[in-house]
C-alpha cells in the first residue's frame, strides 16, 4: 500500500529551477533516504511533501489524498496526524518537560485523560526515556532530545514520517543509536520515513537511496 | 498503529480550548520564566490605566463634590426653580405654595453663600454656608430621627450661628458638635457654633465636607443682606400616584414660575449644565491622561513583538505540529486579553490611589477656571471599574493585534530557515498613507467645534486633527533612517562599531520603524505639552504684567474662586479708598447670571481715574475709545460694554454687536464696543460703568478693588496693616499675587510634567525591548561577530550606536510632531475648547534638555540590553 506518491513535481524559486520533475514513492513501512549536495533540492522536495510549500507543477498524494486540493488548515491537519518531522536540531518546545513535548500533538487533537497518558508513556518508553520523562529539554543531551522528537512525531500515530537530517546534530556513537531506534520504530509500526541526508550511514537503515541532483532524481544507489 | 485513530477529533479541540492549551502551556509558562519582563508589562498597562482612571475619578470628586444639599439630606430634588439673575426674592416662595394649591409638594428655599475657613497651618479653604429651613428639614433623614438623629430638638438650633456639618467636615477638619469656629464672610469674621452633626447615611449621598447648613433667618442675619434665596427645591412624596401628581405640580409650577421670571428645571438639567461647562477642562485632562495609556499600548506592542521574535523558533515548530495559523494568533490574542485583565485591576487600585492625590489639584483648578465647587470623597464605582477595565483591555488587545498577526505569519520549522520575513510591520513603510493622514490632519482642524446645550464647545476637528498628524507623522519616520545612518557614519569615521551600527540603520526593518515611530509619539507628545505649557505660562505673564498694573488687591475672604460670591459692603471699601495712603482705586462688583442657560459674569467697573495708573485691559477687538472712563464717553443710547475673549467665542458677539442681561429690574440691553483677553476665566464676562450695574442689581458693594498707593514702596507696611485691620478680606500686594497666579498655574500643570516624565521613561523601556528583539533577530549574525573575535562589550556598544540613531530619528520625528501637535493644541483646540488665544512661545530650554536625556537614556538603555544579549546562541532559543 502506498503511503507518498509524489509524481512530476516541479519548483522553481524566481528563475531558479530547483525540483525539475520528481517522481517517487513509499511504501508501508518502508524508509527512503533522500541524498544530494547542498542546494539540490532536498529541503524543497521534503518542504512539499510536509506541506509547508506548494509545488509549481505535479502531484503529491499522501495516503491517496492529492495535497494540491488542501486547504492551509487540512495541511496542518496533514502535518499533524499523518505526516510529522524529526529535525536536525530537535525543535523541542523549551518551555515543556519531556513528558509534554510529546503529549503536545495529541492535546492539540483534543485527546485527554488516560488515553492521552497512555499514549505518551508508550511513545517515551519506545525511544528508552522513561527515567527523564519530566526532565526540562535544556536538560537533556543531543541524543536523549532527539529521541524526545522521535515519540514526539510517533505519537500521533502518523504513516510517514519525514527526517531532516536527523543525525545531523549528534555524535556518530549517538547518532548510531539514534538510527537504531528508528529503524525498530519504523519495523514495529509500520511507519514509511523519507530520511534527508549527508550521512552514508543513514542510508544504512534505508531500503532504498535516492540521489537528488540539480533538481532531479539521479539514480537508485 | 498508523493511520487516522478513529477516536481522535478530526478538527482537533475547539477555538477557546486549543487557544487555552496554547496559553497554559507557553504562554503562561514564559511569564514565569520571565517574571521580570511579565511584571514590567503588568506595571505598565497598570499605570496607563491609573492615571486615566486616577484623573478621571479625581476629576469627578472634584466636579461633583457639591450638587445640591437636598440630595445629601433628603433624597433628590424634583424640580428646582432658581433666577436667571442669581437672586429669588423671598416673595416668590408665597406666590409658588400658593400655585401648587392642594398638590402635596414640600419646597425647600435655600440661600448659599461662600465663605472662607482659616485652616491651623493658615491655608483657607472655601466652604459653602447652605441656609435652609431647618424646621422643615426635620421631616426627613433616615430612620425617622430627622437629619440630626438626636439632636434635633437640642434649643441650641435656634441660637445665632448655629450651625449643621456633615460627618466628614467633622473628621477632616476635627471639629464636633459643641465647638466653635471662625469663619470669613464678606469683609467680617463670624462665629459658627456646631448644634449637630449629619450622620452618615449609606442610603444617601455623602455630606460634602465643606458644608455647613444654617438656618435661613439666621443666613440672612450673618451676611447682613435683604432676605433673598438662591433657588427653591421642590419634591413630592413617594407613592402610587407620584408620578401623576409630579405631572400635575410641573404644569402649575412652570406656569407660576415664569410668571414670576423664574426659571424651573430638573436636577438633571442643572447637572447637565454644570457638567457641560466643564467638559472642555475634562477632555483636556482626559487627553492628557490617555497620552500615559497610549505610550503604554506602544510599549505593550513592543513586547509582544519582542516576544514573537523570542519565541519564533517555538511557534515555527508548533506550526510544524499541526497547530494552524489562526490558533497561534488566538493565542497572542488571549495572552494580550490576560495582560490586559491583570493590568486594569492593578491599575484600578493604583488609579483609585492617585485620584485621592489629584482631586485637590483639579478642585483648585475648577475653583480658578469655572465655578466654586467642593470635593466629595472620591469613590470607585462598578460603571467605573467598568470603563477602566474596558479601557485596559481594549488598549492591550490593540497592541497585541500586530505582535499576534506576526506570529500567525511565522512558517512552520521547515521552512523557516528560507522563509521570507512578511512581518506584520510591513504597513509602516508605506508613507503615501502617512501623508495621505497628515493631509487629512491639516484639513481637520478646519472643522468647526461642537457647540453643547449650555454653550460648552469640543473641539472635534482639533482632536481629529492632533491623532491624524501625531500618526501620520509617525508612520512618516522612516524615511529619516539613511540620512541618521549617513550622520552616524560620518560621526564614527573609522570606528567599525559605530559603523555596523549605522549599517543597520541604513536599510531598517519593521521592528526598526515601529521603534522610532513609538518613540517620536512618546517624545512629540511630551513636547507638545511642553510648548504649550510654555506658551501659555509667556501667555499669561504677559497678560498678568500689563493686568496687575495696581500696587495691592484686595477681596473678600481669600477664596480664590472666580464665582465668589463675596462682597465687600460699601462702609468698607469706602473706608479703604478714602484712607489717606491710596491715590485712586480700581473698583469691580461681579453679578453671576445666566443667559440661555450659559452662566455669565456681569462686572460693574469704576476704574481709577485720580491717577495716570489705571486698569488696562488687553485688546483682542480694540474699542474706538480708551481709558479710565472710556465706557462713559462710548454710551449713547445703549450703555456701553466690553466682553472678554470667552465670551466673544461662546456667544459669536463682538465690536458692534448688542446683547441682552438678565437684571432683578428686567432686561437690559448693552452695546458691545470692545474684546479683551482674559486668561483668568472661561466663563463669559461682560464690563461695563458700575453707576449702571449698581442701579439694576440694587448694591453700592463690590467684589473686589486694585489700590494705587501714594508711596507704592510702602505696600507691603499697607498690606499688612489693612490686614491687621480687617482679618476677613484678602489683601494682597502685586507682587505676592503674580506669585500666587504662577503658583497655582504650576500646579495645574504639574500633572502634566509628571504624564511628560512617564511617556519618556515608558518610551526608553520600549527602546530596550525594541533593541532585544532587535538582538535577537540578529542571533546569526551575533554568532558570527563573535566568531570573528568582536568582544561583547564591542557588541554592546554597537547596540548603544544603534540605540542612540533609533533615538535621534524618534527625537527629529518627534520634534516634527510636536511642532504640528503644538499648532493643532493652541491655534485650534484652546481657542475652540476654552476660548482663549494663546502666544505660541518655543521652549528651546525644554527641547535641548528632552533631546539630551533621550539620547543619553536611550545610549545607555541599548548598551545594557546590548551587553545582555551579546551572548546569544544561535542554536538555542529564548
Amino acid at each position: 500500500m502506498k503511503v507518498l506518491q509524489v509524481s512530476n513535481l516541479t519548483k522553481t524559486y524566481g528563475e531558479m529551477p530547483v525540483l525539475k520533475g520528481v517522481s517517487l514513492a513509499l511504501e508501508e513501512g518502508e524508509r527512503v533516504a533522500l541524498m544530494g549536495p547542498s542546494g539540490s533540492g532536498k529541503s524543497t522536495l521534503l518542504n512539499c511533501v510536509g506541506g509547508i510549500d506548494r509545488p509549481d507543477e505535479g502531484q503529491i498524494q499522501v495516503g491517496g489524498d492529492d495535497l494540491g486540493g488542501l486547504g492551509e488548515e487540512a495541511l496542518c491537519r496533514l502535518r499533524r496526524d499523518r505526516v510529522t518531522t524529526v529535525f536536525q536540531f530537535f525543535h523541542l518546545l523549551p518551555t515543556l518537560s519531556v513528558a509534554e513535548n510529546v503529549a503536545f500533538p495529541l492535546q492539540l487533537k483534543g485527546v485527554s485523560g488516560a488515553e492521552l497518558q497512555d499514549r505518551v508513556d508508550q511513545a517515551i518508553t519506545e525511544v528508552s526515556l522513561k527515567h527523564r520523562i519530566d526532565a526540562m529539554p535544556d536538560e537533556l543531551s543531543g541524543g536523549e532530545m532527539q529521541r524526545v522528537a522521535i515519540a514526539r512525531a510517533l505519537v500521533g500515530r502518523p504513516s510517514l514520517i519525514l527526517a531532516d537530517e536527523p543525525t545531523g546534530n549528534l555524535d556518530s556513537q549517538t547518532g548510531e543509536t539514534i538510527l537504531d531506534l528508528m529503524e525498530s520504530l519504523s519495523d514495529q509500526h509500520r511507519i514509511a520515513m523519507l530520511l534527508v541526508t549527508h550521512s552514508p550511514s543513514v542510508a544504512r537503515i534505508c531500503t532504498r537511496t535516492l540521489l537528488l541532483r540539480d533538481g532531479s532524481l539521479d539514480s537508485a544507489a | 498503529m498508523t493511520g487516522t485513530d478513529s477516536n481522535d477529533a478530526a478538527d482537533g479541540p475547539g477555538m477557546l480550548r486549543s487557544a487555552g492549551l496554547l496559553w497554559v502551556r507557553f504562554i503562561w509558562r514564559h511569564w514565569l520564566r520571565e517574571w521580570k519582563l511579565t511584571t514590567l508589562l503588568v506595571g505598565v498597562l497598570a499605570l496607563g490605566v491609573a492615571v486615566f482612571l486616577g484623573v478621571r475619578l479625581g476629576n469627578k470628586a472634584a466636579l461633583t463634590g457639591f450638587g445640591f444639599f437636598t440630595e445629601s439630606i433628603a433624597g433628590e430634588s424634583d424640580f428646582i426653580i432658581r433666577s436667571e439673575t442669581g437672586t429669588i426674592p423671598v416673595a416668590a416662595l408665597g406666590k409658588l405654595r400658593q400655585a401648587a394649591g392642594a398638590l402635596p409638594v414640600s419646597f425647600f428655599a435655600v440661600k448659599e453663600r461662600s465663605a472662607t475657613f482659616e485652616l491651623k497651618d493658615g491655608e483657607k479653604i472655601s466652604l459653602r454656608l447652605v441656609g435652609a429651613d431647618w424646621v422643615a428639614l426635620q421631616n426627613y433623614g433616615s430612620g425617622g430621627g430627622g437629619i440630626l438623629g438626636s439632636g434635633d430638638n437640642d434649643p441650641r438650633l435656634g441660637e445665632s450661628g448655629a450651625v449643621i456639618i456633615g460627618e466628614s467636615f467633622e473628621q477632616t477638619h476635627g471639629i464636633s458638635e459643641g465647638d466653635r469656629f471662625k469663619v470669613y464672610c464678606d469683609d467680617r469674621e463670624v462665629e459658627l457654633n456646631v448644634v449637630g452633626i449629619i450622620p452618615d447615611d449609606p442610603l444617601r449621598p455623602e455630606v460634602p465636607a465643606n458644608l455647613v447648613l444654617i438656618d435661613l433667618p439666621g443666613l440672612w442675619a450673618l451676611v447682613e443682606s435683604e432676605p433673598s434665596l438662591s433657588r427653591i427645591e421642590c419634591q413630592l412624596p413617594s407613592g402610587s400616584l407620584r408620578d401623576e401628581l409630579k405631572r400635575a405640580a410641573e404644569l402649575k409650577l412652570r406656569e407660576s414660575a415664569e410668571a414670576l421670571n423664574l426659571v424651573m428645571e430638573t436636577p438633571q438639567d442643572r447637572k447637565t449644565s454644570v457638567t457641560e461647562m466643564s467638559r472642555a477642562f475634562r477632555l483636556n485632562l482626559t487627553i492628557l491622561s490617555g497620552l500615559a495609556l497610549l505610550v503604554g499600548i506602544y510599549l505593550i506592542l513592543q513586547a509582544l513583538e519582542a516576544t514573537v521574535v523570542k519565541r519564533r523558533s517555538e511557534i515555527a515548530t508548533l506550526r510544524s505540529l499541526g497547530v494552524t495559523p489562526r490558533q497561534i494568533q488566538q493565542a497572542w490574542l488571549l495572552e494580550s486579553l490576560v495582560l490586559g485583565i491583570v493590568g486594569s485591576l492593578v491599575g484600578i487600585l493604583l488609579g483609585r490611589l492617585l485620584a485621592v492625590g489629584l482631586v485637590g489639584a483639579i478642585s483648585q483648578t475648577v475653583n480658578t477656571l469655572y465655578y466654586e465647587t467642593t470635593t466629595a470623597s472620591v469613590s470607585l464605582s462598578v460603571g467605573e471599574i467598568a470603563f477602566a477595565l474596558f479601557y485596559g483591555i481594549l488598549s492591550s488587545l490593540i497592541a497585541g493585534w500586530i505582535p499576534a498577526r506576526e506570529a500567525a505569519l511565522t512558517p512552520p520549522a521547515q521552512g523557516l530557515r528560507s522563509a521570507t520575513r512578511v512581518g506584520g510591520l510591513a504597513f509602516l513603510g508605506k508613507y503615501p498613507i502617512a501623508l495621505l493622514m497628515l493631509g487629512l490632519g491639516i484639513a481637520a482642524a478646519w472643522i468647526p467645534p461642537l457647540v453643547g446645550q449650555s454653550g460648552s464647545r469640543f473641539a472635534v476637528g482639533g482632536y481629529a486633527s492632533a491623532i491624524l498628524l501625531v500618526v501620520g507623522a509617525s508612520l512618516l519616520i522612516g524615511v529619516l533612517f539613511p540620512a541618521v545612518a549617513r550622520l552616524l557614519r560620518a560621526f564614527g569615521g573609522k570606528r567599525v562599531v559605530i559603523s555596523y551600527a549605522a549599517s543597520q540603520l541604513a536599510r531598517p526593518s519593521g521592528r526598526h520603524r515601529l521603534t522610532a515611530a513609538g518613540l517620536s509619539v512618546a517624545i512629540g507628545m511630551s513636547a507638545a505639552m511642553g510648548i504649550l505649557v510654555a506658551s501659555f505660562e509667556y501667555t499669561l505673564t504677559s497678560w498678568i504684567g500689563q493686568l496687575l498694573r495696581a500696587d495691592a488687591y484686595v477681596a473678600s475672604g481669600g477664596n480664590p474662586s472666580i464665582s465668589n460670591d463675596g462682597i465687600i459692603r460699601e462702609q468698607t471699601w469706602q473706608a479703604i479708598a478714602s484712607s489717606p495712603e491710596v491715590e485712586g482705586v480700581d473698583i469691580l462688583r461681579s453679578y453671576l447670571v445666566e443667559v440661555d442657560g450659559v452662566r455669565v459674569f456681569v462686572g460693574g467697573t469704576d476704574l481709577n481715574s485720580d491717577s495716570a495708573r489705571y486698569l488696562e485691559l488687553v485688546w483682542e477687538e480694540t474699542p474706538d475709545e480708551i481709558g479710565p472712563d472710556a465706557l462713559e464717553r462710548l454710551s449713547g443710547d445703549l450703555v456701553a460694554a466690553f466682553v472678554n475673549e470667552p465670551f466673544f467665542r461662546r456667544f459669536g458677539l463682538g465690536k458692534s454687536d448688542t446683547f441682552t442681561i438678565p437684571t432683578p429690574q428686567g432686561d437690559e440691553t448693552v452695546s458691545i464696543e470692545g474684546v479683551y483677553a482674559d486668561y483668568g476665566t472661561e466663563t463669559g464676562t461682560i464690563l461695563l460703568s458700575r453707576k449702571h450695574t449698581s442701579a439694576w442689581f440694587g448694591d453700592n458693594d463690590v467684589s473686589n478693588l486694585s489700590i494705587y498707593l501714594k508711596d507704592p514702596d510702602s505696600v507691603d507696611e499697607w498690606v499688612s496693616k489693612l490686614g491687621q485691620n480687617f482679618p476677613a478680606l484678602s489683601v494682597q500686594s502685586n507682587r505676592r499675587l503674580r506669585e500666587e497666579s504662577i503658583r497655582i498655574f504650576h500646579q495645574t500643570f504639574a500633572v502634566t510634567y509628571a504624564l511628560e516624565a512617564i511617556a519618556v521613561i515608558i518610551a526608553m523601556a520600549g527602546l530596550g525591548m525594541a533593541l532585544a528583539g532587535l538582538l535577537i533577530e540578529r542571533r546569526r549574525q551575533l554568532a558570527t561577530l563573535k566568531a570573528i573575535g568582536t568582544t561583547r562589550a564591542q557588541i554592546a556598544t554597537m547596540a548603544m550606536w544603534e540605540g542612540v540613531g533609533l533615538t535621534l530619528v524618534g527625537l527629529i520625528g518627534g520634534y516634527f510632531v510636536s511642532l504640528a501637535l503644538g499648532w493643532v493644541l493652541i491655534d485650534v483646540i484652546n481657542p475652540q475648547s476654552f476660548g482663549w488665544t494663546l502666544q505660541y512661545y518655543w521652549p528651546l530650554r525644554l527641547f535641548i534638555f528632552l533631546g539630551i536625556a533621550a539620547l543619553a537614556i536611550g545610549g545607555i538603555v541599548s548598551w545594557v540590553v546590548g551587553y545582555r544579549f551579546a551572548n546569544l546562541r544561535s542554536d538555542r532559543t529564548e
